[in-house]
């Protein structure tokens, strides 16, 4: 499994390099991976500050583990699994009063909204706020498992083999985990779509 | 094709809103939508989910963030090895550490009194007094069992024994 891995996975190759000391296709995966680890870590903490830091924490375990790396499984898998557990971790420390205040607070790091036509008028802002804090309340209001798997899926695109290997549950249980998410946001969410 | 809902195979919904059924999946669930207004409906819904879920933006990656990490990778590749040793006691590790080895020293206590020595010792010190009397007990009644068995009836040691 490990060479077939390393042939399909040219991820898996670079990181064999980097194994070798090869310092420039540690940079190409941290050039290629960095944004959506953040955007995964941010998305599951909440908090951009502390989704740079255990990002941050991500790629040095990474680069730590290069001696002993093997391709078992596709890079992104083990990269993943290794955010996920940082970022569960980091919730289960901080329990669920903080993540409570920071959902009442409202989202302190919006993303600059860019819209190409013409600029955003301040009630096109408030109404674009309203509706972020009403989605970021329904993901976080899921079970950590159901969550994490409602972003792998719905922002990273991975598939249902792949999220099973970073949850490390079966393909089935991927797919009943996302179904049950999935409606939970159904009945949080669905009006907004139909606005 | 079968009703998903019916047929145990909701994800097949989640698979046409995430826009992952290949081509002749998805001809086929729409054409069991077209007759069928329970999965037209949540398919509908989960469409709106979608979408709702795209307003979502992540905030964009900051531009010091390789350099705080190569800085990081650099002050790891200076330390000695005992510093290496001692990583797992960083302050955020100790976080985590801390309660465990509380936790740990608690129940090791806990152990240690429940066994002590001295705990036990009244007990075993009663038993040895109950034993002595008994034995002391025991004693006599042989004594005046002898005296018993010495004296034959219609003597006067008899007579003095009973």
């Amino acid at each position: 499994m490990g060479v077939v891995a390393a042939a399909l996975d040219y991820d898996a190759e670079l990181m064999l390099r980097v194994k070798d000391g090869d310092g420039a296709s540690f940079a190409l995966l941290l050039e290629k991976h960095r944004a959506s680890v953040i955007h995964f870590v941010y998305r599951l903490v909440l908090e951009q500050a502390v989704a740079e830091e255990l990002a941050q924490e991500v790629f040095l375990r990474v680069y730590r583990s290069r001696a002993s790396y093997e391709p078992t499984a596709k890079f992104t898998t083990w990269l993943f699994r290794i955010a996920t557990h940082l970022a569960l971790n980091w919730l289960r420390d901080e329990k669920h009063e903080r993540m409570q205040e920071r959902l009442d607070d409202g989202p302190p790091d919006l993303p600059a909204r860019e819209v190409s036509d013409r600029r955003p008028s301040v009630e096109d802002q408030l109404m674009y706020q309203a509706k972020l804090a009403e989605v970021r309340r329904a993901v976080a209001g899921l079970p950590e498992k159901q969550r994490a798997a409602v972003l792998m899926h719905k922002y990273e695109e991975m598939d249902y083999v792949q999220i099973a290997k970073v949850l490390g549950c079966s393909e089935s249980a991927v797919k009943s985990l996302l179904f049950r998410a999935y409606e939970t946001l159904r009945a949080r969410l669905a009006h907004m779509g139909r606005i | 094709m079968n009703c998903p809902m019916e047929s145990h195979n909701p994800e097949m919904l989640v698979a046409y809103a995430a826009g992952q059924l290949n081509q002749e999946a998805l001809a086929a669930f729409e054409k069991h939508l077209s007759g069928c207004p329970a999965c037209s409906a949540t398919a509908a819904d989960q469409m709106a989910v979608w979408q709702a879920l795209d307003v979502w933006e992540a905030p964009s990656v900051p531009s010091d963030f390789d350099r705080r990490l190569y800085s990081r990778i650099g002050a790891e590749q200076r330390l000695t090895w005992w510093e290496r040793l001692a990583r797992p006691f960083h302050p955020l590790m100790l976080r985590r550490i801390l309660p465990l080895t509380a936790t740990a020293a608690l129940l090791l206590m806990a152990g240690l009194i429940l066994e002590r020595p001295a705990a036990v010792a009244p007990a075993t010190k009663g038993a040895e007094s109950v034993r002595a009397e008994q034995v002391e007990r025991t004693l006599d009644d042989l004594e005046l069992l002898g005296q018993f068995s010495a004296a034959r009836p219609g003597t006067q040691e008899y007579r003095d024994a009973m």
